[in-house]
């Protein structure tokens, strides 16, 4: 058991060395078929997006569970990792989608989880597409001691307040998992990533693509996901608290004179917050001037709402550092108090 | 002071009146033979809000279900819709906020609001 826990890292990913290797916790016959890989994109990073120097001589960046423990675990970055795999995105083939997730609940479970037992943590992958299924996939998991959480991909086809979704967050709520939701790989079939079509570079594309959180966000208050399942908690693995407040406050606004057609959400928008939503710090959005950081970590509710999360193998990896100026309970609470009230289980491992 | 407003045949049930007083006037309803005299203020922007619909709003014990519910007793206002109780000026949905509220009573066949 983890008595006392400095600091955790609410997200790393880990890779397969090769992106075929999924293929043999797959069964056939999808596993005789192709799927895409993992860096399937519509807009290719220009440049690394993981770093080269965190690859194993055979494998892709993050593919190593003994580098990553010995970066993230042994170098005192993090005393507890919470691992979230990437699937291959909206793939048309429901159920090539889900046996991707299946496969990679078991290649985590079997490669990465057994490695530390005490500090390393999983994610179940799900295809929310998939809704009997993807409950199946939760109970299968759910009293696996180091599994944590439900993971979801960014992308959707539609926002996940909608009805069809509530059977699998009612699941995850049941067994205490959170949903994570991260934009995942891109090899499906999304729709275009802004409501006003694509954009032509990459650099629009990665920094705007995460801010989509927000109508996943206002679709789970406004269908009362929120009001109907009390311990429902997402966590929004992609960063983006720095347009949390601005947008929240459209919807609070709104909804004080327009109530009347959703009469399910009680309470005013911005309330439910603290009870069912954290995001990650990943790339730590803030304030043009780094001086005003603490101030701005403030005014963000950072103290409730961000747990800090390194993005490994990213090349733009966060380190616990960045949080030394803030104020003292804010920054443990960052650091670790947020992600241990979360996630009971990194406090008692093997109690399931 | 008191505010002489009309008759109350002048008003009957589901009427209503605008009349001076405050700084803003006062609203003055008939709801089935009940009295209300509200500020003709919106607290959200300052609409007059005794000029919107008297109409009913909605309640709900599950998502999905909505009920339809006092018909008659909310007050909507006329600029962006804040909803409020006809009864008490308080907003359905943020009850700290509300439409100032004035006492009212019959005397000798007038209704007259105390400002």
């Amino acid at each position: 058991m983890l008595s006392k826990i400095e600091t955790i890292d609410a997200a790393a990913h880990p890779f397969p060395r090769d992106q075929e290797d999924i293929r043999k916790y797959m069964r056939a016959p999808l596993s005789h078929l192709r799927f895409p890989g993992l860096d399937g994109y519509f807009y290719p990073p220009p440049a690394d997006e993981y770093r080269a120097d965190l690859a194993p001589a055979d494998g892709l960046p993050g593919s190593d569970p003994e580098m990553m423990s010995h970066q993230l675990l042994s170098d005192g970055k993090a005393d507890a990792v919470i691992l979230l795999p990437l699937t291959r995105g909206l793939l048309p083939d429901i159920d090539m989608a889900t046996e991707v997730c299946l496969g990679t609940n078991k290649w985590l479970a079997e490669e990465w989880l057994p490695h530390d037992p005490q500090h390393l943590f999983g994610s179940i992958r799900i295809n929310p597409a998939d809704p009997d299924r993807a409950i199946e996939e939760i109970e299968r998991w759910a009293p696996h001691p180091q599994m944590v959480q439900v993971a979801v991909p960014l992308q959707a086809h539609q926002p996940y307040g909608q009805r069809r979704f509530r059977p699998i967050w009612e699941c995850a709520a049941h067994h205490g998992l959170p949903i994570a939701v991260h934009a995942d790989s891109l090899g499906g079939n999304e729709y275009w990533p802004t409501s006003v079509g694509y954009p032509i570079y990459y650099i629009e594309y990665a920094a705007q693509y995460p801010v989509n959180y927000i109508v996943h966000l206002m679709s789970l208050i406004a269908e009362g996901v929120f009001e109907d399942i009390d311990n429902l908690v997402f966590v929004f693995a992609d960063g983006g608290i720095d347009m949390l407040f601005p947008l929240i406050w459209r919807l609070d606004s709104d909804w004080r004179a327009l109530r009347s057609v959703t009469p399910w959400v009680k309470r005013t928008p911005v309330d439910y917050l603290r009870d069912h939503v954290r995001f990650c710090s990943q790339r730590l959005e803030g304030p043009l001037d780094a001086a005003e950081r603490p101030q701005w970590l403030e005014s963000v509710d950072a103290e409730h709402l961000l747990m800090y999360s390194s993005n490994y193998p990213s090349v733009s990896i966060q380190d616990p550092g960045a949080f030394e100026d803030a104020a003292p309970l804010l920054r443990e609470r960052v650091l670790s108090r947020n992600a241990m009230e979360l996630y009971s289980k990194l406090s008692t491992p093997g109690s399931g | 002071m008191a505010i002489r407003v009309c008759r109350i045949e002048d008003l009957p049930p589901g009427s209503r009146k605008i009349v001076p007083g405050g700084r803003f006037g006062i609203g003055v309803f008939n709801r089935d033979g009940d009295l209300y005299a509200l500020a003709n203020y919106c607290p959200h922007a300052g609409a007059p809000v005794c000029l919107g619909a008297v109409t009913g709003t909605t309640e709900s014990a599950a998502s999905y279900h909505a009920t339809w519910v006092n018909e008659g007793r909310i007050l909507r206002c006329p600029w962006h819709g804040w909803e409020f109780d006809l009864s008490t000026g308080k907003s359905v949905a943020s009850p700290t906020r509300r439409v100032k509220t004035y006492p009212v009573h019959v005397e000798s066949g007038y209704i007259v609001v105390k400002d």
